[in-house]
């Protein structure tokens, strides 16, 4: 309660909340948007275009009307709101997914270290320590360029995503878990000889909610980034699928034409990333009072 | 000592090789025939077989895998055509898309990379330091804001966002600088300055906010530490205090980060190098993977490999060498 | 050749010329009739491309009408008649006297070599040099450039290159050091325009180094050689030996031409519309323009006076597999064909500057018997109605084949305008993206090909015969790969046709005769042509004479001048 009370207090945090909740609900009810709008993610409008400049299209704004309340895509006419509205699904998705399978991957590995062997923690510290180390961004791109291209893409996405990116979520719970494991509720536990697996669960994890969950809030954002650049570099989600990174890497082509064209997905991303921190923020600086300062 | 220099050394070689060995799985059971590729448009099915010899491709995987081995030690040799192709030690293999070794790609890359990663860390490093001791010290506490707002930023953009902002406004609106073209250091110092300036803003933006947000808590934590309290009650003044000795305990966790950063965007800067049209290791690895040229992808992620545990194992140095706790024996 | 796509120096160049539509138009601001070649003499060109200068073996160069940079290098028997328009479609002499004389009912081709023509070493070329040169590109050791003559030669067929059989082809006699003639195994009355490529062009056998040949060529233009660093710099300065009054076409303006390649296409323009310092005096021969450029262009556009327009005949098409369902039912072919939009294909390749829409499958040259048919009007937007009567109840799922990026525009962006077109008239179509590098073997294999994909057809040449023979031969069908002939059409009549027009001397008859066999393919909707070519090429401010030829629809390099 008091948690909550003070939450409620953070103006960024409440902000960001607010953002980030209009965000999620727009990429759930995306089709219902744009219908609502009148428009479809796919349909072209040809005459909208100015064909002999480009494509670029008619009108001041990147053809911004009442009908398209965003204008219109560059060389296609196709309503820059329904593509926008629907890319919200695609980053949103692909970065709640990969930060469910992070979480999955991470915990069970970091519980695994924390309770496990000295050889088991031995070999699981140094994969997550590598793992971290690692730029993920260079294996990403070699993996996603070498699975067929028939493969669902969004689903791909999250997970080479998150298995790249758990080594982190990992890290923090191993050390949890190897501070939990010194309470004297959780040795009392072992000592009556309970199965690692019951004092895992039963004892463990409870206790690992706070710092990992405020952990994530953050990954939450790092996934949306990673997305994003792998679409951005073209081997993320398919076209005519729409993706805020893929729109910004043919909007790079048409900045001086068409700078709405730009701000539009640009500015969105930007708008929903400082969102998500802001929260994660927030989070963290109830959650987790011994890092009162900002992130880390 | 030497017992621990000679184990770190032994498990960095272990880790680079499960590293060579899962790139190599990986690309080998990929549904793409090289040959194929290499063979081109026209290709008969005798000169496939050529070709596939040639490469190396018509022993087993495992075969193949040693043979890459054996070349990172004394080079290798490949038949194609009447030539024979020398790939001189250490070979990490041979491109026969672009015609080159590996090496000789990589070598031909890393001017570039290196270019971006020293002047961005420098950069960020300075910016990350300056505002962070600052924000560090009571009384500017006012700067707060500006680090808390310098380390969302960090956080909630994306480089490739920035490096489009910094082109928009500095190439296209104001035209203060011509779009980027790297140019080398040897050929055109202040050239290669000016062209490599945007990019190096564009990642400083991003790494300087943790930089910044490392110095400050570290000094708030410093001045609070015994020795910091013991040099005062001996009267040193505050500024020397603040200089060797609080700073310098400060810096400690910044040199281990600084070190992997340093590692890893020598090889990995992918989408500024894309961004600004840089032609570093990171493009060339985009073009390797879009023609399936598979010994440039897995020389590249070696590459990658390699720097990151040299940096881990540099920053460790580094460690010890600034932490006034810690003394090297 | 069969393919636009670029793979080579030249073909890249040629590539570059990726339009086609109005004969270049008149940008004599810059050019036009203040310029004299005579007086044009000085100064240094630079050359800013994307990709090119891979290879500068003339053996292993697979170039249109001799290539743009190869053709400073290398001179031919013939090559193209450096002219805007229709007069730029022709071949022209070269090296040669004439443009060859045919006997034999076409099968035999004579030459003569004419005086005061030399290597850059100073030794007089002679037709035992032509010889050498086109047989070496026979060498497996030297892949790459045309198939053609390998087919049409007297027994070349399995010639293995002077290297291992240094007897040479016998279907090649020199009687004496100006005169040079080929058997050929069956008429062919376009020989005069594949004696362009820069296998024709005269190689020194004392001087042949095999695969090191090509780190320094021995020049027979009006440049050689200073540098060469392959895919990154090549730097050309002049052939003391060449003699300007022994080559009418090539002005040889500059002094010093560099080359620089490996820039990315958006940073060259952008530095040729800014046109700081050196890059006033530069051109690109495979940057077409972007977006941005495009939009700056028009009527009034201050972009206006320093872009080439040209036409390169190319056409971008939907290629049917009519072995496979249900693209054996002419019905559904027919149906596509009216559901198609091609207003939406050439925005998605960049508008009506570079694209035009395209009923027929010969792109809208004279010189390759251009005739104006519509069989299925689908008229600029399509016709949903029309294709969804003749599909008649029940929806269809097709599935469309198409490279992975947009460099040769057959990429996700003309997939998804196609996607959208057949969508409204009730087609499902599922895209299937593969990797550009391997696209021509997995279509060009019939085992591998898939029912539906998108294509694209350079010339090779501007005739009609190595447009339609490859796509439409049934002879042609190659079932080990490399096949062009998709829609695996075999029709004994067509063959026979195509022989005979083959045995023609006269442009014109060919083209009359390559013009209704197009018109008559057409009714069958084995392909679905959606655009054919047009280019726009940007230059420096200080460029002059930058004219695209006829042939290629970029300006010629050998023409232009910076001083």
């Amino acid at each position: 309660m008091i948690t909550l009370r003070r939450l409620l207090g953070d103006r960024a945090f409440l902000t960001g909340a607010v953002a980030a909740a209009v965000m999620v609900l727009v990429a759930l009810t995306a089709p219902l948007l744009t219908a609502l709008a009148g428009q479809d993610p796919t349909t072209y409008h040809n005459d909208l275009l100015d064909s002999a400049r480009g494509g670029v299209p008619t009108g001041a704004l990147g053809g911004l009307s009442g009908e398209h309340w965003l204008g219109v895509e560059p060389g296609t006419g196709r309503d820059l709101f329904a593509r926008v509205v629907h890319g919200a699904r695609v980053s949103l998705g692909v970065a709640f997914s990969a930060l469910v399978l992070q979480l999955l991957l991470g915990v069970g590995i970091g519980v695994a270290a924390g309770l496990g062997g000295r050889y088991a923690d031995a070999v699981l510290s140094r994969l997550t320590d590598l793992t971290l180390a690692f730029p993920g961004l260079v294996l990403a791109i070699a993996l996603l360029a070498v699975v067929p291209q028939s493969w669902p893409r969004p689903v791909l996405l999250a997970v080479v995503i998150a298995l790249l990116g758990w080594a982190g979520t990992a890290r923090i719970t191993r050390a949890e878990t190897l501070s939990l494991k010194t309470r004297d509720y959780v040795a009392a536990a072992r000592v009556s000889g309970a199965s690692p697996l019951r004092v895992a669960r039963r004892e463990i994890l409870p206790g690992l909610a706070a710092p990992v969950l405020t952990y994530a809030a953050l990954v939450l954002p790092g996934n949306m980034i990673s997305e994003a650049g792998l679409s951005f570099l073209g081997v993320g989600v398919r076209p005519p699928t729409p993706s805020w990174g893929q729109m910004l890497s043919t909007a790079t082509t048409w900045f001086r034409a068409d700078p709405l064209y730009v701000f539009i997905p640009g500015g969105l991303l930007f708008v929903t990333l400082l969102a998500f921190v802001l929260v994660a923020n927030g989070v963290r600086r109830v959650l987790d009072p011994r890092q009162s300062e900002v992130l880390r | 000592m030497i017992g621990l220099l000679l184990r770190r050394v032994a498990g960095a070689v272990l880790v680079l090789l499960a590293l060579s060995a899962i790139v190599y799985a990986l690309f080998y059971l990929a549904p793409r025939d090289p040959a194929v590729l290499t063979c081109g448009k026209g290709c008969t099915p005798e000169r496939l077989a050529d070709v596939r010899a040639a490469m190396g491709l018509d022993e087993s995987a495992l075969t193949q895998y040693w043979h890459f081995l054996e070349g990172l030690v004394t080079g290798r040799d490949y038949p194609a055509g009447p030539d024979v192709r020398h790939c001189p030690a250490p070979c990490l293999g041979y491109s026969f898309e672009t015609d080159q070794p590996v090496t000789a790609l990589l070598a031909d890359r890393l001017p570039v990379s290196a270019s971006l990663a020293l002047g961005a860390e420098t950069l960020s490093v300075a910016v990350g330091i300056g505002a962070g001791s600052l924000a560090g010290l009571r009384r500017f506490r006012f700067l707060d804001p500006l680090v808390n707002g310098l380390v969302l930023a960090g956080y909630a953009v994306p480089v490739f966002l920035v490096g489009l902002f910094l082109l928009l406004l500095f190439c296209v609106r104001l035209q203060w600088l011509p779009f980027p073209q790297y140019v080398a250091f040897t050929t055109d110092p202040l050239q290669w300055a000016q062209n490599l300036i945007l990019p190096w803003i564009a990642l400083a933006v991003i790494l300087s906010a943790t930089y910044a947000r490392l110095t400050r808590a570290g000094l708030e934590q410093a001045l609070g530490e015994d020795y910091v309290r013991t040099a005062r009650a001996y009267g040193f003044p505050e500024r020397r205090i603040l200089r060797s000795r609080a700073l310098r305990g400060a810096l400690v966790p910044l040199v281990t980060l600084t070190a992997m950063d340093l590692a890893s965007l020598m090889a990995s800067a992918v989408l500024t190098e894309t961004m600004f049209g840089l032609p570093g290791v990171g493009q060339l690895l985009v073009g390797a993977v879009n023609q399936i040229d598979l010994p440039v992808v897995v020389g590249v992620i070696l590459l990658t490999g390699f720097l990151v545990v040299v940096a881990n194992a540099v920053a460790d140095l580094l460690y010890a060498a600034v932490d006034p706790r810690v003394q090297l024996t | 050749m069969r393919t636009a796509l670029p793979l080579t120096l030249s073909a890249v160049l040629l590539a570059g010329a990726l339009a086609g539509c109005q004969a270049g138009s008149d940008d004599d601001t810059s050019a036009g009739a203040a310029f004299d070649p005579a007086t044009c003499q000085g100064g240094t060109l630079s050359v800013l491309n994307q990709g090119g200068i891979t290879h500068l073996d003339p053996a292993r160069l697979y170039t249109s009408g001799g290539g743009n940079i190869p053709s400073l290098l290398f001179r031919t028997l013939t090559t193209r008649n450096r002219l805007e328009g229709e007069a730029g479609t022709k071949p022209a002499p070269d090296l040669a006297t004439d443009l060859g004389k045919p006997s034999d009912g076409a099968k035999t081709w004579t030459y003569k070599l004419r005086d005061n023509i030399f290597f850059e070493d100073g030794t007089p070329i002679t037709a035992a040099d032509v010889k050498y040169g086109i047989e070496r590109s026979f060498a497996p050791e030297l892949p790459g450039g045309a198939p053609y003559l390998r087919d049409w030669l007297v027994g070349a067929a399995g010639y293995q290159g002077p290297y291992k059989q240094p007897g040479g082809i016998k279907a090649i006699e020199t009687p004496d050091a100006r005169t040079i003639v080929f058997k050929l195994r069956k008429p062919e009355g376009d020989f005069p325009y594949l004696a362009t490529a820069t296998q024709f062009a005269p190689v020194p056998k004392a001087k042949d180094t095999g695969t090191e040949y090509e780190k320094h060529p021995i020049s027979s233009g009006p440049y050689q050689v200073e540098s060469y660093d392959p895919k990154k710099s090549l730097v050309l300065v002049r052939n003391p030996h060449w003699k300007r009054d022994a080559d009418e076409l090539r002005y040889a303006c500059p002094d010093r031409i560099e080359v620089t390649a490996g820039l990315d296409s958006a940073v060259i323009n952008q530095r040729l519309v800014a046109g700081a310092g050196q890059d006033a005096d530069a051109v690109t021969t495979d940057a077409v323009v972007g977006p941005e450029q495009l939009a700056q262009l028009g009527p009034g556009g201050q972009l206006e006076k320093r872009v080439a327009r040209g036409e390169f005949p190319s056409t971008t098409y939907l290629a049917f597999n009519t072995k496979k369902a249900p693209f054996d039912d002419v019905k559904v072919r027919q149906a596509l064909s009216y559901a198609i939009n091609r207003t939406s294909v050439v925005n998605a390749l960049g508008g009506s500057a570079v694209a035009g829409p395209s009923t027929t499958f010969l792109p809208p040259q004279k010189a390759l018997g251009y005739q104006q048919y519509d069989y299925f009007p689908a008229g600029e937007n399509g016709d949903p109605a029309k294709a969804k009567e003749l599909l008649g109840q029940g929806g269809l799922t097709i599935e469309l084949a198409h490279e992975n990026d947009d460099a040769n525009g057959l990429g996700p962006k003309v997939a998804a305008a196609v996607q959208e077109a057949f969508k409204q008239a009730g087609v499902t179509v599922t895209l299937n993206a593969i990797d550009s590098s391997t696209y021509r073997d997995v279509t060009g294999k019939p085992s591998t090909q898939p029912g539906l994909s998108l294509q694209s057809w350079g010339a090779d040449w501007p005739s009609g015969g190595p447009f339609l023979i490859p796509i439409f031969d049934g002879r042609q069908i190659i079932t080990a790969g490399g096949n062009f002939n998709l829609a695996q059409y075999d029709d004994p009549a067509v063959n026979a046709e195509i022989d005979a027009i083959q045995a023609l001397t006269d442009p014109a008859q060919a083209q009359q005769r390559w013009g209704a066999l197009d018109a008559k393919l057409g009714q069958l909707a084995l392909t679905i042509p959606l655009t054919h070519e047009k280019d726009v090429y940007l230059f420096g401010k200080n460029v002059k004479n930058a004219v695209p030829d006829g042939w290629r629809g970029t300006y010629d390099l050998a023409r232009i001048s910076v001083k």
